[in-house]
């Protein structure tokens, strides 16, 4: 029997000392990106992975790094990278996103439980932008969180295209939530599960919303459903737009959440307006934990990476930083807004 | 705020080092050494979990304090003398709790709700512990108050561990007529079953404390 109770409760480049770790893959800390996206040097093949000296696609370390190890492979139903990124530009936004496995997943042999979408809406000009992260508990929260995101970004898109032109995010989670339930009766060959039961297997938090262009900057809608969220970088600080999970000034740490399917009492969309130069950040808690405040070393790392758009690949390195502790799925949208004259398009 | 380095989980081991122990000392030195194995074989999780380890009887004797498994070669063993007392005992964590979470804030963590694994196999000697053991578990008096999980065996009666676990489902009794050394071995199985699953969850989206019932244990409810 066991019981639960709420807890109210590597191989790398090192950001601090800027000395060559004499861990494992740990990449030489001068490297920093590789130069103009060269190829990493391969490790002699048949050689293990500590093996590959000068790995300059090693992760970076940030003060302490995890142990160096070679990943298991995913126990899941459907394929399921460890890593994805993906990015582009509009007229009027640069958008990047990547998502890793983390550390104890790469351990342990489970599924990146992180998943994200984006995608361009030409005729308003909007990005649309879906975060999840599968409840860890629940065995398949993995594809929930997929289908999360999958659907949330079709809704939105087809809400934006509308006559109206206007998002309903009360519609979207309505609908993120059935097409989790549906997605969970064919795989568990139920006509209608108990969505208990679908959210103990597939729950997943969701942050999804657009961001759109005006005069004289940016403004974004966005909901909330979990730990999931979302900060605007703005000369190197971090302000958060959405409830933090975690109050760095409490006596002990305090966090729940209530995941899709689940769909909460009301959705009540952030808007925000953002001005010329401030980067619309959208991250899990993977990299909102050791993001915390942004005046740590996390921060520092990101806030100097991100002042101009990295490429994706480059988003996928840094999310993949080495920090012992913190070991979740870490996932991040990031969207740039493009130099343009005043209340003028791009 | 400093920096940020990830979230911990403070876990206390309060053993009962009283004479009525002294047959079952060799149970409770392998307990902590396979405690000590299987965390150094789970370094991820090691890494987010601070073990004390504090032996009771007469007064209290801190055999380690806020440890990092993965740099300890040995866990310390555990040393029998004296009679029971649990006054001792939360007094001592009354103030130790609030100094170690204060600690471990200033080196830049974040601090789970502290879990406390109580054993004992007799009555406390007297009932003045009742008095630190409520300051310790009162939130508006001790914001770090722990969760503790409490298991008997041998002598001690269930109503007692009722009162020392924060919750009913946190307390629990060998069964009438086990072997207390088996019992012990079971308590530190079921409780090394905690800290790793409880470890694990604590960068998860749902953080929380999981109690592994020991094998051949039943609940103190069941039993009063």
């Amino acid at each position: 029997m066991t019981m639960r109770g709420m807890l109210p409760f590597g191989n790398s480049r090192r950001l601090d000392d800027n000395q060559p770790s004499s861990r494992g893959r740990h990449a030489n800390p001068d490297a920093g990106f590789p130069p103009g996206e060269a190829a990493p040097n391969p490790a002699p093949v048949g050689a293990p992975p500590s093996a590959a000296v000068g790995d300059r696609w090693a992760p970076i370390v940030v003060d302490e790094p995890i142990f160096d190890f070679e990943p298991k492979p995913p126990t899941s139903r459907s394929y399921r990278p460890d890593t994805v990124f993906d990015g582009w530009s509009t007229g009027d936004f640069t958008v990047r996103m990547a998502s890793v496995r983390g550390y104890s997943h790469r351990y342990s042999g489970t599924p990146r439980q992180d998943a994200a979408e984006i995608a361009f809406h030409p005729e308003t000009g909007a990005v649309i932008f879906a975060v999840a992260d599968g409840v860890s508990s629940a065995r398949e929260s993995h594809l929930g969180a997929a289908r999360a995101c999958e659907m949330a970004v079709i809704v939105l898109r087809h809400q934006l295209s509308s006559p109206h032109g206007r998002a309903d995010f009360t519609e979207m989670v309505q609908v993120a939530a059935a097409g989790m339930v549906r997605q969970a009766a064919h795989i568990l060959r139920q006509k209608r599960p108990d969505p208990a039961a679908v959210e103990a297997r597939f729950g997943t938090t969701l942050v999804a919303g657009y961001i759109f262009p005006e005069a004289g900057g940016a403004a974004a809608s966005m909901i909330q459903i979990g730990d999931s969220s979302a900060w605007v970088l703005r000369g190197g600080r971090y302000l958060p737009v959405l409830d933090q999970k975690l109050d760095p000034h409490a006596e002990v740490i305090s966090s729940g959440v209530s995941p899709l399917p689940r769909i909460p009492a009301s959705v009540s969309p952030i808007n925000l307006s953002l001005a010329p130069g401030e980067v619309l950040l959208i991250g899990t808690d993977g990299f909102g934990d050791p993001l915390g405040d942004g005046d740590g070393k996390v921060g520092q790392l990101f806030a100097g990476h991100l002042t101009t758009p990295p490429s994706g690949r480059a988003l996928a390195h840094l999310l993949d930083f080495s920090r012992e502790t913190f070991d979740d799925d870490r996932t991040l949208v990031a969207v740039w807004q493009q130099r343009r004259e005043t209340g003028e398009r791009a | 705020m400093a920096d940020n380095r990830g979230h911990l989980l403070p876990v206390y081991v309060l053993a009962d080092e009283s004479y009525s122990m002294a047959p079952y000392a060799e149970e409770l030195n392998s307990g902590m050494v396979s405690l000590h194995e299987a965390l150094r074989s789970e370094p991820m999780v090691a890494a987010k979990v601070r073990l004390s380890v504090l032996g009771f009887s007469n007064d209290v004797s801190v055999r380690m304090a806020l440890a990092d498994l993965r740099s300890e070669e040995a866990l310390p063993l555990l040393r029998i003398g004296g009679v029971t007392n649990y006054q001792a005992a939360f007094k001592d964590l009354l103030t130790r709790i609030p100094q170690d979470i204060a600690t471990l804030k200033r080196d830049g963590y974040m601090v789970h709700r502290p879990a406390v694994f109580f054993l004992s196999d007799g009555q406390p000697n007297n009932s003045k512990w009742r008095k630190p053991h409520g300051r310790l578990t009162d939130k508006s008096v001790t914001p770090a108050a722990p969760n503790i999980i409490a298991c008997g065996v041998g002598e001690v009666e269930a109503g007692t561990i009722l009162q020392v676990a924060t919750r009913q489902d946190f307390a629990f009794v060998s069964v009438a007529g086990a072997d207390i050394g088996t019992s012990i071995a079971k308590f530190f199985i079921a409780l090394t079953s905690s800290v790793v699953q409880s470890g694990r969850s604590l960068t998860s989206p749902h953080p929380e404390l999981v109690v592994e019932k020991p094998e051949g244990f039943t609940m103190a409810i069941d039993v009063v």
